[in-house]
């Protein structure tokens, strides 16, 4: 099994709400808490699993923006844990999630230096490293309605933008949609083999405007035959 | 990427630590100029130890959650980070028995003190390649994801080493001139490698770019927004950027504080003490200055995401 | 592996569902408790409005409910302080109310209209209607004035539903969308709901938007439009629909008053109304029957077009023949008006083309039988799959009224309305154009002491006698509403109460109750000088403000409460009942009239009260008659009492599911004492799903009408006709040019007003304040926007969302930024007719090139919303409100008028126009700087540096 997401850029709103709502579940989930910097104070931030960038493609008024979730991918060769020297970070042989086991991690950073995606972010506080944990503690969760076992931020996204599944069953809707939309990876080059991929933007059909008739109407305006419809 | 004191501290110091062990065994074995005396191989290695020690602990500084350091060692198979802890953990006994056995001099134990700080030599050279490679192996730093990473710190660490040893060789009363030659040869060596190194991150990257980070292929592409108005884990870890004006002039004094004037120092000012010392102490802050460098000029892929357009 | 996940502490926790209330889209959550604590808030799945899904603020509603913005006991400003001074003592609620009650009493007993009370966008406007009108005075209204009632009243005076909350693309079978100026809107779930749904399907999706962000970042096709011109560039749409003879005759004919005839006699009395029979119904000429009849008859054929001449010898048009003629004139033609709009003629002509192709083309056959109101069945709905929406990008603008009704036109000439695939009415509406509800403009009865009015004060003027004003002309509301400088105001004024109040103009008032907005700051144009009015003495009373007495209920430190003289602190959303009532904005679906609930979830730790329950409890002690007994007593023990028993009409209440004595009515039924309970066992919301043969063309749908009267959604079963031509308005334009009989301004600006304005036709004319100000000095158009995870001013207090927007800067167009050799992060003067600013900009290619513009009110006053005084939102924040002036420049033998739309009344905000410069060296900060309000009472101005909020117990940092 290779659990992970795929994330639509042709519908992202870049509304954010993937990003907090994955926050509040965090924040009291496996690695939790979250600690948050100054939160009341001059430059507030905190850690997150997940952040929404946003980008400009071309030059006005042909420009296109593109709003740009990234959490963590799930990569098949992550090399973040193979760096970890303490065992902390481990990928799990049965669904690919990659976790941080905070009980473990000594705070070295190193993990996140070898990580591409920027997906794992130090806590001070706890002096332990956290990331995204594609929410295995709801996902696996019996206690939790069959149809709710998914991400908090695929649950939220309000665009339907985030999808959820395995990557490795051809079957399954994620490995569909990638197949029929060409879903892609992001910097393939590195060859870690992220497992989310990113559904590029939807080009639109063009819409025939020919007969239609032709302009004119105002000259047969004067003495136009009036069409009878009844009422 | 930001560059940490300690983690700077701590590469130069074992850095030359190791360095300064390795040809302190070598001198001994060959007996460079009829060997050093006792007390000052004994002087050399202790410094090799303590700077080692020094430098391992300063690291330890650079860890949020030290409690659990000592798990360290226990992804040896994987982890460059690991491998160098555990290699220098097994450096210690292998040099300490090398230096006691110096130390109580039993001609019957030769044998025994000659493999012992052979198998410490070879440790140190180990763990001086695995400390390079902490940094070689990452293929999310151009700068750093190259050979001629654990080239470099093998041979400034030597290098470092070779000054150390030379300024322990001066209070021996012994022949200095094979010292300021393995001196001025490993400098050499070093400066070229680094030399090497600066040309081809100068180069442009055939690497990732922006584009192949977000996927958008057509046009250019520009950052709009990060998406968080103050700085993040991201932008403090890996967001640190050097003006090419000061990395520039940082470059040219790593070469004069590093190599060309302890070189001059030590061809002109021959061996007279406190020309030695000023040697290996520019010398230092060249090691100092480049590795601050080596960190401030390592552009993490993640800038991609930052509106970099390549790294 | 699994050993180490820790996983829910379910026995610990308990699952709730309420209301979202973190903005007025009031989706559906699921809460879960865990210890009295929130642990999680998800979307409700079963939810209409938002089916599951969650946005950032309503996510975000853990770090609301533990702000440390909270208010925690009735306030009262210090004795010797200044106003605004923010010194505060703590008093008892008993003592409060005690005072507010005396100070109303006397009021009411004397001079009822020295009342105002005014409310932001809450959403229970139904209740605080209600006790104004009972109160008896005719200053209230909600924030619908400064915020989009141009598209309220367009619609309402064109099509019977409108944009904003009365209606919703119909995202199942749209095929091509157009989204006119919208950022976020209140429809904020649904609209991300329904693009993916639309793209999903292969349907178009275009953005008419000067910025290219947020919703239209995923559009098709991005239009880059100048600011203030989408009525120019929606008329010349029609001026191609026409010219190709593109348009739907069957709905002009059916639907609308296209065929009724107007009189077309110029320069005198009765010109351009329509001609009517002795009963008043508008006549057509009938093709067959070759004579006049009743328009609204059945079995008739009506010309839609020609020239005819009235039995009395009038000469006589169409609508039809007029709408033409105006709109295929050339000043229309794409090539005529591409420079002005910044849209090229050929997308002009495209766009048209293309809504062309796809209503009349592609039509959607659904197999639904449904009967029009004439009785005719049918045994198809057929669907012309354009639908639209648009909202404040046309509505902030002073010519927004009109440029909505352009669109509405549109929509009329696809007959693309309330079909599949269409924009749709969302119950109660639609309702008769426009909706039979008049504003109280009975003198006797306003100025009557301890009275209620005889309606509510707001409603929907038919012609100049409906104004609220008095023998002489002037206006009888502090806002001005339904006075000759704004005949249609159907929201009221908000944004001018308190600068008419600080100027005594109309009338001094006495007191002043704000609820829920922050009129001290972002909900307020010309923030600054409305701060400086609020301190205001009133030299005749020495010691008295011009506003003698402040009161505001609010739940949070906001810029507003400082100003207070008496402060109400109102609880949080997760701890009070409260309705979504159909009475109110709807949140029913285009497919289901709908209606919710709040309840309390969490136990109060603070020494507040619901609002909901302080008015009722005013209300009772105030005597009010709807909530007195005959025997004096008190009717409703509380606020679920009242809700629970209070019918505005026999069976009609303000919920409208369960009723009947054992909750098996819904929509209509006696009061059902269980209600509540039946609310919280489903969910705390309740829905009617209309069945297929209710769904469509509603506006004529028989069966659906029925039941619409029935349950009182109107008043009588008939055919609701759209109106092309606004006969409300020609009345008003007659008066302008005096030539109505009955009453006229006296005043030459209120009649060149009308004359102008009033046209019965939609048409398109250059916003005031750009009328006024030298497009050359001041060379660009400043705009704000939503940001999707900000809710205006009280998103910034909480913690998890200021850490991704806790600064705006002024976006502009890079290529113009280079031309003008500035840069990102430049600091910048931004300076208006009104005053200037100082700002942090940025670059980007998605703005229109003559156009700034910044994200809304995430500048702040230092100190507020339990922020520290040096947070960025305070001191690199900024508002671009103090650019915008509430009235507009001054002119030459004109009275200062106010900076709004001349028919509703809708604040300008968009019309600003600015020049840029930047800043001198050094010249760093946002500008200009406020006093940091002072901590309340109870709070040390101590805020941690950390925080790490959490319901699981086991998690101690580990250091
Ligand atoms: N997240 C969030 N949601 C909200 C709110 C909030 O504060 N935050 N506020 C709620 C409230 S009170 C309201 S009223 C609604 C308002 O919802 P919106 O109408 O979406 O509000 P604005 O952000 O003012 O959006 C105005 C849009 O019109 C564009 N625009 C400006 N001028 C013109 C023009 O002349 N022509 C065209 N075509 N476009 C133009 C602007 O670029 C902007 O995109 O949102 C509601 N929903
Ligand atoms: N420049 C510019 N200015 C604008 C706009 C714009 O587009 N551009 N938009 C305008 C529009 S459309 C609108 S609607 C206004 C909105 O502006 P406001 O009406 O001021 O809305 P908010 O900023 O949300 O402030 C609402 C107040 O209600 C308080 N509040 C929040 N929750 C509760 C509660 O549960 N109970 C009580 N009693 N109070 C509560 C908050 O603390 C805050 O003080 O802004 C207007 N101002
Ligand atoms: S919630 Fe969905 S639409 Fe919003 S930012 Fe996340 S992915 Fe994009
Ligand atoms: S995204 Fe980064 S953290 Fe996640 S698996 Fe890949 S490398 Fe590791
Ligand atoms: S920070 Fe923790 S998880 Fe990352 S490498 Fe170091 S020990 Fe491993
Ligand atoms: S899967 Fe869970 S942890 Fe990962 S980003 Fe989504 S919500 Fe956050
Ligand atoms: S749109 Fe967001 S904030 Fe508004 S009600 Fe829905 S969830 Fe709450
Ligand atoms: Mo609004």
């Amino acid at each position: 099994m290779r659990l992970g997401l795929v994330i639509d850029l042709d519908v992202c709103v870049g509304c954010h709400a993937c990003a907090i709502a994955c926050k509040e579940w965090n924040a009291s989930g496996t690695t939790a808490p979250l600690t948050d910097y100054q939160p009341y104070g001059a430059e507030p931030s905190g850690v997150w699993f997940n952040r929404i960038r946003s980008y400009e493609v071309g030059e006005y008024p042909n420009n296109k923006t593109i709003n740009f979730p990234m959490s963590c991918m799930h990569c098949e060769d992550a090399d973040c844990v193979t760096v970890c020297p303490t065992g902390a970070s481990y990928k799990r042989a049965e669904d690919g999630i990659v976790l941080v086991d905070q009980n473990k991690c000594m705070g070295c950073n190193y993990c996140s230096w070898a990580c591409p995606y920027g997906a794992r972010e130090l806590d001070r506080e706890s002096g332990t490293m956290k990331k995204c944990t594609l929410c295995v503690d709801r996902i696996y969760d019996l206690k939790i309605p069959i149809e709710e076992r998914q991400p908090a931020c695929v649950l939220t996204c309000p665009a339907h933008a985030r999808m959820f599944g395995d990557l490795d069953d051809p079957g399954s809707a994620v490995s569909s949609v990638v197949r029929e939309r060409g879903g892609y990876q992001l910097m393939p080059e590195l060859g870690y083999n992220p497992t989310n991929h990113y559904l590029p933007v939807r080009k639109a059909k063009p819409i025939p405007t020919e007969n239609l008739g032709k302009p004119g109407f105002k000259d047969k305006i004067k003495g136009i035959a009036n069409r009878i419809v009844k009422r | 990427m930001h560059p940490a004191f300690s983690v700077i501290f701590f590469t130069v110091s074992s850095g030359a630590g190791f360095g300064l062990f390795a040809l302190l065994y070598l001198m001994d074995l060959f007996g460079l100029d009829g060997g050093l005396p006792v007390e000052q191989k004994l002087v050399a290695g202790i410094l090799a130890l303590v700077l080692v020690a020094a430098g391992l602990t300063s690291s330890m500084f650079h860890l949020a959650n030290p409690k659990n350091a000592w798990r360290a060692f226990s992804r040896f198979r994987t982890s460059w980070l690991s491998r160098e802890g555990v290699f220098a953990m097994a450096f210690y006994p292998f040099a300490i028995i090398y230096l006691g056995l110096t130390w109580l001099v039993l001609p019957e134990l030769e044998v025994l003190r000659l493999t012992a700080g052979a198998l410490a030599t070879l440790l140190a050279w180990i763990t001086l390649f695995s400390t390079g490679m902490i940094y070689g192996c990452l293929k999310t730093i151009r700068q750093w994801n190259s050979p001629l990473v654990p080239a470099n710190y093998l041979a400034l660490g030597h290098f470092s080493g070779a000054l150390l040893l030379l300024a322990v060789a001066r209070n021996g009363q012994v022949a200095l001139t094979g010292y300021v030659t393995l001196v001025l040869a490993l400098l050499v060596v070093a400066a070229s490698l680094k030399a090497i190194y600066y040309f081809w991150i100068a180069s442009p990257g055939t690497g990732s770019t922006i584009k192949t980070a977000t996927g958008f292929t057509r046009g250019t592409v520009r950052l709009l927004d990060t998406g968080h108005t103050h700085g993040t884990f991201l932008t403090q870890e890996f967001g640190f950027q050097v003006a090419r004006k000061f990395s520039l002039t940082l470059k040219t004094c790593v070469f004069l504080a590093g190599f060309v004037i302890p070189a001059l120092i030590l061809t002109v000012g021959g061996s007279a003490a406190i020309a030695i010392y000023a040697a290996v102490l520019t010398a230092l802050l060249g090691m100092v200055a480049e590795r601050w460098l080596f960190f401030a000029e390592a552009r993490h892929v993640i800038n991609l995401y930052h509106g970099a357009q390549h790294c | 592996m699994n050993a180490i996940v820790k996983i829910e502490n379910h026995d610990k926790q308990e699952i709730k569902f309420t209301t979202c209330y973190m903005c007025a889209c009031r989706c559906g959550i699921k809460v879960t408790l865990e210890e009295d604590k929130v642990r999680f808030i998800q979307g409700n799945r079963n939810h209409p409005t938002n089916q599951g899904v969650l946005c950032a603020k309503g996510s975000a509603g853990i770090m609301k409910q533990y702000s440390a913005a909270k208010l925690r006991k009735p306030l009262l400003r210090k004795p010797g302080s200044e106003r605004g001074d923010g010194e505060f003592v703590e008093i008892e609620w008993d003592e409060a109310l005690e005072m507010l009650t005396e100070r109303l009493g006397n009021i009411r007993a004397t001079d009822p209209s020295k009342l105002a009370f005014f409310t932001g966008r809450d959403q229970m406007q139904a209740l605080t209607g209600l006790w104004a009108q009972q109160f008896g005075t005719p200053n209230w209204a909600a924030h619908g004035g400064f915020c989009s009632v141009n598209m309220a009243a367009a619609g309402l005076y064109s099509i019977g539903f409108s944009f904003w909350e009365f209606g919703a693309p119909d995202w199942d079978y749209a095929k091509y969308f157009i989204m006119w100026g919208v950022a976020e809107d209140h429809s904020s779930n649904p609209i991300k709901i329904g693009l993916e749904k639309l793209k999903r399907h292969g349907g178009k999706f275009v953005s008419v938007n000067p910025v290219r962000t947020g919703y239209s970042a995923i559009a098709d096709e991005w239009i880059p439009i100048k600011p203030g011109m989408d009525g120019l560039l929606a008329l010349s749409v029609v001026h191609v629909l026409l010219s190709r003879e593109l348009f739907d005759w069957e709905f002009l004919i059916r639907y609308t008053n296209c065929a009724w005839l107007v009189v077309d006699t110029p320069g005198q009395q009765g010109n351009g109304l329509f001609l009517r029979d002795e009963a008043g119904n508008p006549l057509v000429w009938d093709l067959e029957k070759k004579t006049f009849v009743n328009g609204l008859d059945k079995d008739i054929a009506p010309a839609l077009f020609g020239d005819f001449v009235a039995p009395d010898g009038r000469p006589v048009r169409t609508v039809m023949s007029l709408t033409a003629e105006r709109y295929l004139d050339d000043r229309y033609a794409p090539a005529n008006v591409a420079e002005e709009c910044g849209v090229p003629a050929e997308t002009i002509e495209r766009m048209a083309l293309e809504m062309a192709q796809v209503a009349f083309k592609e039509t959607v056959e659904l197999d639904i039988e449904w009967t029009d109101s004439w009785g005719r069945k049918h045994d198809k709905v057929i669907g012309r799959p354009v639908a639209m929406y648009a909202m404040r990008g046309i509505a902030a603008h002073s010519n927004g009224f009109h440029a909505c009704r352009a669109v509405h036109l549109i929509q009329m000439l696809l007959g693309a309305l309330d079909g599949p695939g269409n924009f749709r009415a969302r119950a109660p509406y639609p309702k008769p154009v426009p909706p039979h509800q008049l504003p109280e403009n009975n003198l006797d009865v306003i100025n009557a002491p301890n009275t209620p009015l005889s309606r509510t004060p707001l409603g929907f003027p038919m012609r100049p006698e409906d104004l609220v004003i008095d023998a002489d002309g002037n206006p009888l509301r502090i806002d001005k509403a339904y006075s000759w400088e704004i005949p249609i105001a159907s929201h009221g004024l908000m944004h001018m109460v308190i600068t008419n109040a600080t100027n005594h103009d109309p009338y001094a008032i006495d007191t002043l109750m704000l609820f829920m907005s922050n009129m001290a700051w972002n909900s307020t144009m010309n923030t600054k000088n409305v701060q400086d009015m609020l301190r205001e003495k009133d030299p005749e009373e020495p010691g008295q403000h011009k506003i003698p007495f402040l009161v505001v209920v609010d739940a949070f430190h906001s810029e507003m409460v400082n100003f207070a003289d008496l402060v109400l602190p109102d609880t949080t959303y997760l701890e009070r009942h409260d309705t979504i009532s159909l009475l109110d904005r709807p949140i029913s679906e285009p497919d289901a009239a709908a209606d919710a609930i709040r309840y309390p979830l969490i136990k109060l730790d603070r020494d507040v009260r619901p609002w909901q329950e302080v008015l009722v409890e005013m209300a009772s002690r105030l005597k009010f008659p709807a909530f007195t007994n005959a025997d004096g007593t008190r009717k409703f023990k509380d606020y679920p009492d009242f809700i629970v028993n209070y019918e505005r009409s026999p069976g009609v209440g303000f919920l409208a599911g369960w009723r009947g004595k054992n909750g098996e009515k819904s929509l209509k039924g006696e009061p059902n004492p269980k209600q509540w309970e039946k609310y919280i066992e489903n969910e705390s919301f309740f829905a009617h799903h209309w069945p297929d043969s209710q769904k469509y063309n509603r506006f004529a749908n028989k069966e659906y009408l029925d039941v619409a009267a029935e349950v009182g959604f109107i008043g009588k079963s008939e055919p609701i006709i759209m109106q092309v031509y606004s006969e409300p308005l020609q009345k008003f334009r007659l008066a302008g040019q005096g030539l109505y009989d009955g009453p006229q301004p006296n005043n030459q600006t209120d009649r060149e007003r009308l004359a102008k304005y009033f046209d019965p036709l939609p048409l398109w004319y250059k916003p005031l304040e750009q009328a006024r100000v030298d497009e050359n000095e001041y060379p660009f158009f400043a705009l704000t926007q939503r940001p999707m995870l900000m809710y205006h001013s009280w998103d910034s207090q909480n913690v998890w969302l200021r850490q991704i927007l806790a600064q705006n800067y002024m976006y502009m167009n890079r290529g113009q930024a280079a031309r003008m050799g500035l840069q990102d992060d430049d600091w910048i003067w931004v300076e208006s007719h009104n005053g200037k600013i100082r700002c942090q900009m940025r670059t980007m290619e998605g703005t229109q090139e003559n156009t700034v513009w910044t994200w809304n009110a995430i500048g702040k006053q230092g100190g507020a919303w339990g922020l520290k005084p040096n947070a960025s939102e305070a001191t690199k924040g900024f508002l671009l409100n103090h650019l915008i002036s509430e009235l507009l420049p001054a002119k030459q033998g004109e009275r200062r008028i106010t900076n709004s739309d001349p028919v509703t009344g809708q604040a300008a905000w968009f019309d600003l126009r600015v020049k840029i410069s930047k800043a001198a060296p050094g010249e760093e900060g946002s500008w200009p700087e406020f006093p940091a309000l002072k901590p309340l009472p109870w709070d040390d101005g101590k805020r941690p540096d950390t925080l790490r909020y959490s319901t699981r117990s086991d998690d101690k940092p580990s250091k």
